[in-house]
């Protein structure tokens, strides 16, 4: 049943965060060998491995390495989206708290393959404390071994990390949102192109890898592995290696579960998190975070990978997995995701800021039992006026669960209203 | 960035005290040090993390502070300190209890939790005990959802996989420790309030 442990095998380990439990299961053996690699070739391999972005777009992470190669301009930065907000999400948070050392030597492979010597970690506020202070023990721990700083490990490649803090804002969880508040701006993202691996559209104008925590995390492994092991671990074409899951709601286990990218959904919930609650039966699914579209308990059979499930009208988004039972209205559901998109538009683009607040206001009075049948058909409407019409997308991550909890769940929605 | 050529001549009073002052100074060139010298406005988030640890708030004083050092315009710092939610805009109780209320805890009962919290305090939502010692927020997701409910206290302390023992329990413990003093206030007029960046409301 179970795949491969390729990012949570330490996890279970005492003191799993430190450097000595790090270098015990094989930590840092990928840095000397990539450093002796030519960057390109590390790129070559990041492109065979089929790793897909792992905060919620999927993107090949290869070829936007390749990207910002091509760039001529200097300095390149690399920074590191440890922004986590999405509803659903938490596996980036994991992942600092329990093997950090892991985006640390994944984030210096990453800066020598793109020829970059300083990154930034954009961690949100609030984990100032917890994960983000073993993130900063690991990153002190790793300067005094010498893996960061001048001439790593005698390569002649110099880095140096700092890791910077938001404070509150969904938003600057997308890209540009991130770099202008890495700027020290408020968090409205950027109109694209140019894009930010694009001399002019990255940080401080300069070509800019912007990658998530998970994804850099796995960089050990494929130097490690090789690029062609790491795709033959996922279960689906184009879709490499594993997924580290952040599973919520009413399975019998929740929290993050490491699967092959592709599992399905079933598989998952019956494999991995021991089924349903005593008492539960499994009604709807959020696959990829409160974003991605509803799936019915029917469709628990998709595979999650990116390919499939953007085929299917939805997204493997963050890897965030919330099954529902049936004590959930799913119209209640849908109201409590448009407060948070409503509450978190940044207001730069009217669509948005005028659409989740009025989707927001209508789902409210259709849940307090004041809503008509003409408003159900409101919210679906308006939904879909607000796709593709902003700068950012969380538009249209809005309106993805708007028109598919509609969609599938209608009867919960005229259960509660006139007409 | 934007062009910022208001640098302003005369300086503005610090709001700190001394030992306030040297911790906010070393903390404001650690920030400093991480941009290249023609980006260190880039630590306009740091500056204000930095303040707000020190004072518990962000005072219109303590804001023009901020822009002074930072050699910004005060309102591109209002501007900042209102977009992100972790800013305060007025003084709050010594703890805070932020309640997530995002699907995954609301799945769990975050609703429930909420409403036992505000029982307990005999606040709603949003406000602040008469004896400046707890606020009572609402939070959105706090990347804890596999936990849940979770809660955060004092902006950065998570509790999680809250039941109403633990949550009679954490609130016992909260009112025994002093907590941080807050800066002095309210303002007379709140010019905040109801605006986008504060939690109350939503």
């Amino acid at each position: 049943m179970a795949g491969p442990k390729l990012l949570s095998a330490d996890w279970d380990k005492p003191e799993s965060w430190t450097l000595a439990t790090y270098r015990a299961g094989g930590g840092y053996q990928a840095l000397p060998k990539a450093l002796k690699m030519q960057p390109q070739q590390i790129v070559d391999e990041v492109v065979k491995s089929n790793l897909r972005g792992r905060g919620g777009a999927g993107f090949p992470t290869g070829m936007k390495w390749n990207f910002v190669r091509k760039e001529t301009s200097f300095p390149k930065y690399l920074c590191v989206n440890a922004d986590e907000g999405e509803p659903g999400t938490f596996k980036d948070r994991e992942i600092l708290l329990r093997s950090p050392h892991m985006l640390v030597e994944g984030m210096i492979i990453g800066c020598f393959a793109i020829d970059c010597h300083r990154t930034y970690v954009y961690c949100r506020g609030e984990f100032r404390k917890t994960a983000m202070a073993r993130l900063q023990t690991a990153i002190d721990e790793a300067r005094e071994a010498g893996f960061i700083g001048k001439n790593i490990l005698g390569s002649g490649f110099d880095l140096e990390v700092h890791t910077v803090f938001g404070a509150g804002a969904y938003i600057c969880g997308d890209e540009t949102g991130m770099l202008e508040s890495l700027e020290g701006k408020k968090g409205y993202p950027r109109l694209k192109p140019p894009f930010p691996a694009n001399a002019g559209g990255g940080l401080f104008k300069q070509p800019t890898a912007v990658n998530n925590v998970e994804t850099l995390a796995n960089l050990p492994v494929i130097v490690n592995m090789g690029g062609d092991a790491f795709s033959r671990v996922g279960l689906m074409p184009k879709n490499g290696g594993t997924r580290l899951f952040a599973v919520s709601g009413h399975s019998k286990k929740t929290g993050v579960f490491e699967a092959p990218m592709g599992i399905t959904f079933k598989a998952l919930l019956d494999e991995y998190c021991g089924g349903m609650r005593e008492g539960s039966t499994l009604k709807a699914i959020i696959p990829g975070g409160a974003s991605s579209a509803i799936m019915t308990a029917a469709e628990a059979d998709w595979p999650s990978d990116y390919d499939t499930l953007k085929a299917k009208k939805t997204m493997a988004g963050s890897g965030a997995v919330v099954y529902f039972d049936q004590s959930v209205n799913m119209a209640h559901a849908l109201a409590n995701v448009m407060r948070f998109f409503a509450h978190e538009s940044c207001g730069q683009c009217t669509p948005c800021r005028e659409g989740t607040a009025w989707l927001s206001r209508l789902l409210d009075k259709i849940v307090a039992g004041k809503g008509e049948k003409q408003d159900v058909d409101n919210v679906h409407q308006i939904a879909r006026q607000m796709e593709t019409k902003t700068i950012c997308a969380l538009a249209d991550g809005a309106a993805m669960p708007a028109k598919s909890f509609i969609e599938k769940f209608r009867a919960d929605f005229d259960a509660l209203v006139r007409g | 960035m934007v062009s910022l050529s208001t640098a302003q001549a005369a300086p503005v009073a610090s709001p700190f005290n001394p030992e306030q002052q040297r911790r906010f100074d070393e903390g404001l060139e650690k920030a400093f040090a991480k941009y290249p010298s023609e980006y260190r406005r880039a630590a306009l988030l740091a500056a204000l993390h930095l303040a707000q640890d020190e004072l518990g708030w962000l005072s219109e004083p303590t804001m023009a502070y901020v822009a002074f050092r930072l050699d910004v315009p005060p309102v591109r710092v209002r501007e900042v300190a209102t977009f992100y939610s972790m800013y305060r805009k007025r003084p709050v109780g010594r703890h805070q209890i932020g309640v997530c209320n995002s699907v995954s805890c609301w799945a769990m009962g975050s609703e429930k939790v909420l409403a036992r919290c505000a029982d307990m305090l005999g606040i709603r939502p949003g406000e602040t005990t008469n004896d400046g010692q707890f606020t009572l927020e609402e939070v959105t997701c706090l990347a804890a959802c596999g936990y849940a409910p979770a809660i955060l206290v004092d902006n950065f302390t998570y509790v999680e996989n809250v039941n109403q023992e633990s949550l009679e329990r954490l609130i016992r413990d909260l009112r025994a420790q002093p907590g941080i003093e807050m800066a002095p206030g309210p303002l007379p007029v709140d010019p905040y309030a109801g605006q986008a960046g504060n939690t109350e409301g939503h």
